[in-house]
């Protein structure tokens, strides 16, 4: 009896500590993004006020009036860029997720010569530093005439985010045996089906994963964006930012507010997207 | 001929008349214009369509970014030869490294036009005897703001008095405010001062208070001068206020915009800062200090000579333009009395004698309107432009670490200073400059 | 018309290969050119004047470089060990929840959905030594007397720009590492529970081994995106005060575009891609080896 007791109060006492460090954690985590958020109902006088101020007196929505509001009002372009950046993004992570699907099953799936080092040259563009690639791009761009298009910012992006994609994808698609798909094909599949119909299944976590990824990554990038983008016919909500910075001043409030709306749609893509994630617990039946 | 008629009822001014007079010679022109972008700048391009009204031309804004992006853009315009668009922004302290991008437009814009701008913004817009640019209104120095209260505070008075031996008062010198910032301090609650602390934003300021103490930054022919008396004087002020505790201790980190919030944050007595920030400081929603801001024109070093970094925003026309007689007259118009008072009413400075007098007769009924524009006016009269190098900003990369370090007491001031110089002169060779 | 059939693993490759190669590659060959001459972006003529290996010369024997260099590797190796460690603790903090995972998971995230350059701003803001929060915050709570400035002292300043890089980075590692642990086939760990193991025994002997090769993909990906964190420094500190914290990318970007000297800029960015490969090639030794354990290999 007592023995029990006790492990019941360890047991206890345990779930307790976890519950515990998971909430620290998580407010570790969310504190400063809600910052901003809380920042971008504020006036600007609370925000950086000395004595801080911890309970708001005020909140409003003027920040966001400021913006949707007319040029010379503080109003920005919001929903054009916003616009932009969901068509870039979008796109971009489609096809980045498409070849990024190929690229992973042929290094998954195939045998063939020198393909350590095709996989590690893939992999090192990613490693090139932006600035040694944005100048040439945006020479190369300029010349062609796509720079300043959704175009010229896709195919950007997808250069971006395929080397992630391939080497996630080969990642999950490594761990669905080989076994299952030769046994559709036994079974009368063309290797084309069995893909469809038994891999991909399987490695759906790890497509979403990438997908998540690569969408997070064309959405949010910056510096490349600026140099390729200049007007409201491609500007991203990222470039969009800078547009509350003048020479001399910043208007932390009003960015703020941007903040959130950038942030609003990659909150609620990733929650509906990464229950695909679970998808992955079915895992260990397959193995098994 | 009926928008003749309307443009001209819209403001009976000569220059306008002048420039809508010639409605529809540009008829079938699309002029690309590459323009900076943020809330303070944009208000001014509302009037574009007013200009397209008038003459017949298009303007398609192809570019709008803010200033170091812009920049950046530039540069990389020229280095891929697409420079065929026609109009672009510019800065009095970024031209001088685009020496083949802008065309001259003496001769372009008619000289009457020219005549009505300030002296010193026309020579600070001239570069090799070039004029690259008509300046906006968007005029920049800096003037000191301070917290009125703290003036008027009887007990400050009698210990200021006990202490340093003279009234406390705003200060007119530098070493006042070196010893009321000293004064005031009372860390980490209040600071006496405080300074930009990075970039080109440091050096500016040391270029400033070089010259207010009587030192030059560069010899005619760019050779480094500062590392002189007059130099190590300069950055000792830095130095100094940041040893006794009387500026943040991240002020070294601090750009322009931290330097605005923490004005506004009700911590800071006295701030050296640009006039796009006199409205902010004044405004209950956005600042503490509101309603007990005062202005007072830059303080004097010990040559007797007021500390006045300037510089302006302007238009200018590139040397590719296809149309530079059309580019050329919406440069003239976006600078034009209408454009000034437009864009000057909502606080920025402007770079046209005649706007000046209407902004200061226009603000007679404000106080504090008022006494922002006599602070700013008695200071942009003996500002200064950066040194016409095209190697400005990179000598800036040079020198701000070095201050840097004295500031933060890992170098003393003559080795820093010395270690700059030597940078900067290695850079200057090796460019060719001498 | 005869068609050449290419092997199945080559058209498979090909998208990625033709667009990594119009993007990356080309652009990377007009560099690599630039960076043997004394290309300045204001001076277009001057991309035809050769000069041989100077710039690479001159990279190699400043000190600023080397200081620059030996900084971003301090900052890669302890921001991608701190992810690491707190990515694992965060994976298994959550997989062990069984109810409300969906709300979790997507507030473990929270941080990827902020832009580096706002991050970088935030930051800049939340370490403010006079009105920022972590200091404001200190101080209400009578910690410290003083405005630290965290922004300004060589050690507090790499410490704030790598709390802000962990800050944004460690969800990566630990989405990772959480879809690793979904994976994880179920008998073995069953059976380690009948078996009488300790819990720390079943995680050593079968998660960790199993987890290990999420743990190296997100590294490598990691340790390339980390020197990318360009924004967050550029705008937090930009290498300063007094070059305490140049990286080698502020470096690199001032020289480039500010100061306009595109050529040294891009001999500097070369000489720095050894760095990144150097860790994606150790990362991808670590994989293969992880794999070839699991028996995944290929």
């Amino acid at each position: 009896m007592d023995e029990n007791r006790s492990h019941r109060l360890q047991a206890n006492a345990l779930k307790i500590a976890h519950l515990l460090t998971l909430f620290v954690a998580m407010m570790i985590i969310c504190t400063p993004g809600l910052w901003i958020v809380l920042n971008s109902f504020r006036p600007t006088v609370e925000i950086m006020a000395k004595p801080p101020v911890w309970i708001p007196n005020e909140l409003n929505l003027d920040h966001y009036r400021a913006m949707f509001g007319g040029i010379g009002e503080g109003g920005v372009p919001v929903l054009t860029y916003f616009r932009n950046s969901l068509i870039i993004s979008v796109t971009s992570t489609i096809i980045a997720l498409l070849v990024g699907m190929a690229g992973g099953y042929a290094f998954a799936r195939y045998r063939f010569r020198g393909k350590s080092a095709i996989f590690i040259g893939l992999m090192v563009t990613r490693a090139v530093p932006g600035v040694a690639l944005s100048l040439p791009l945006f020479i190369v761009y300029a010349r062609i005439g796509i720079i300043d298009t959704h175009f010229g910012m896709i195919i950007t992006y997808v250069a971006m985010n395929v080397p992630f994609t391939v080497w996630l994808i080969d990642g999950f698609f490594r761990q669905v045996p080989k076994e299952l798909a030769e046994a559709a094909e036994i079974d009368g599949c063309t290797r084309w089906q069995a893909f469809w119909k038994v891999e991909f299944p399987v490695a759906k976590a790890g497509i979403a994963s990438a997908g998540i990824f690569a969408f997070l990554t064309s959405w949010n990038e910056y510096a490349l964006a600026s140099q390729l983008t200049r007007s409201v016919t491609s500007k991203t909500m990222p470039v969009g930012l800078l547009d509350f910075t003048s020479e001399f001043t910043l208007n932390w409030g009003g960015m703020c507010a941007l903040a959130v709306l950038m942030i609003i749609p990659a909150l609620i893509l990733t929650f509906l997207v990464q229950k695909h994630l679970i998808a992955g617990l079915t895992f260990g039946g397959v193995k098994g | 001929m009926k928008h003749l008629a309307h443009g001209a009822s819209a403001l009976v001014l000569g220059l306008v008349c002048a420039s809508t007079a010639m409605a529809g010679e540009f008829d079938g022109v699309t002029l690309e214009a590459k323009l900076i972008g943020g809330q303070q700048y944009e208000a001014l391009y509302a009037r574009i369509p007013e200009w397209e009204k008038a003459t017949g031309a298009k303007v398609s804004i192809i570019s709008k970014k803010n200033h170091f992006e812009l920049d950046k853009e530039f540069k990389s315009d020229v280095a891929a030869g697409t420079t065929g668009w026609c109009v672009g922004s510019n800065h009095s302290s970024f031209a001088s490294q685009y020496p083949t991008l802008y065309t001259d437009l003496n001769g372009l814009v008619p000289a009457e036009d020219i005549a009505g701008f300030v002296g010193a913004n026309l020579k600070a817009a001239t570069l090799n005897g070039k004029l690259v640019m008509l300046p906006r209104a968007q005029f920049d120095v800096s003037a000191l703001y301070y917290q009125k209260d703290l003036y008027e505070n009887e007990e400050n008075k009698t210990k200021f008095k006990a202490e340093y031996g003279y009234d406390l008062a705003v200060p007119e010198t530098w070493q006042q405010v070196t010893d009321q910032a000293t004064f005031f301090a009372d860390p980490p609650n209040f600071y006496g001062t405080q300074y930009a602390g990075k970039d080109e934003a440091i050096v500016g300021r040391y270029y400033e208070m070089v010259v207010a103490e009587g030192g030059k930054l560069f010899n005619d022919d760019f050779s480094p001068a500062f590392n002189s008396e007059e130099g190590v004087r300069a950055l000792n002020w830095f130095v100094n206020l940041y040893k006794a505790g009387a500026v943040p201790a991240g002020t070294t980190n601090y750009l322009w915009d931290d330097l605005g919030n923490g004005f506004a944050s009700g911590t800071v007595a006295l701030n050296l800062d640009w006039p796009g920030w006199a409205g902010f400081f004044n405004d209950p929603s956005a600042s503490k200090v509101a309603g007990n801001v005062g202005v007072a024109p830059a303080p004097k070093g010990s040559s007797g000579a007021r500390t006045g970094w300037s510089g302006f925003h302007g238009f200018s026309v590139t040397e590719d333009c296809a149309n530079k007689e059309a580019a050329a007259s919406l440069v003239n118009f976006l600078t034009n009395e209408d454009s000034q008072k437009l864009e000057s009413s909502a606080g920025p400075l402007p770079t046209r004698t005649a706007v000046w007098d209407y902004v200061s007769e226009q603000a007679k009924g404000d106080p504090y309107r008022a006494e922002v524009l006599a602070a700013f006016k008695e200071t942009a009269a003996t500002a200064f432009a950066v040194p016409a190098t095209p190697y400005w900003i990179e000598a800036t990369n040079l020198i701000y670490p070095e201050l840097q370090a004295a500031i933060l007491g890992d170098k003393t001031a003559e080795e820093a200073l010395a270690d700059a110089s030597d940078e900067v002169d290695e850079m200057m060779q090796e460019n060719g400059v001498y | 018309m005869r068609r050449i059939k290419l092997p199945p693993w080559l058209v498979l490759l090909l998208p990625a290969i033709i667009v990594l190669m119009a993007v990356v590659l080309l652009p990377l060959i007009l560099s690599l050119y630039s960076s043997f001459t004394a290309y300045r972006l204001t001076r277009p003529d001057s991309l035809y004047r050769w000069v041989g290996t100077y710039n690479y010369e001159k990279a190699l024997t400043d000190a600023k470089f080397w200081a620059a260099f030996g900084r971003t590797v301090l900052l890669l190796t302890i921001a991608l060990n701190t992810e690491m460690l707190l990515g694992l603790g965060l994976a298994l903090l959550v997989s062990k929840v069984t109810r409300g995972q969906r709300t979790l998971r997507t507030m473990m995230m929270f941080p990827m959905m902020f832009s580096p350059i706002l991050v970088g701003f935030q930051f800049k803001f939340i370490f403010n030594d006079n009105v920022g929060l972590v200091n404001n915050a200190l101080q209400s709570l009578g910690l410290t007397e003083q405005a630290i400035p965290w922004l300004v002292d060589g050690k507090l300043a790499m410490f704030s720009i790598i709390f802000a890089e962990v800050w944004t980075s460690t969800s990566v590692f630990a989405i990772l590492i959480l879809a690793g642990l979904y994976a994880i086939p179920k008998d073995p760990l069953e059976a380690a529970k009948v078996d009488g193991c300790t819990s720390w025994q079943t995680f050593r002997h079968i998660t960790l081994p199993f987890i290990m090769p999420f743990i190296y993909i997100a590294m490598a990906i990691r340790s390339l995106d980390v020197a990318r964190a360009y924004d967050i420094v550029q705008i937090m500190t930009n290498g300063g005060p007094a070059r305490r914290t140049e990286l080698i990318w502020t470096l690199i970007g001032r020289t480039g575009y500010v100061d306009a000297k595109m050529g040294y800029a891009n001999a500097m960015g070369y000489t720095s891609i050894f760095l990144a490969i150097f860790f994606t090639v150790y990362f991808f030794r670590k994989l293969t080896t992880a794999r070839n354990e699991l028996g995944m290999g290929g």
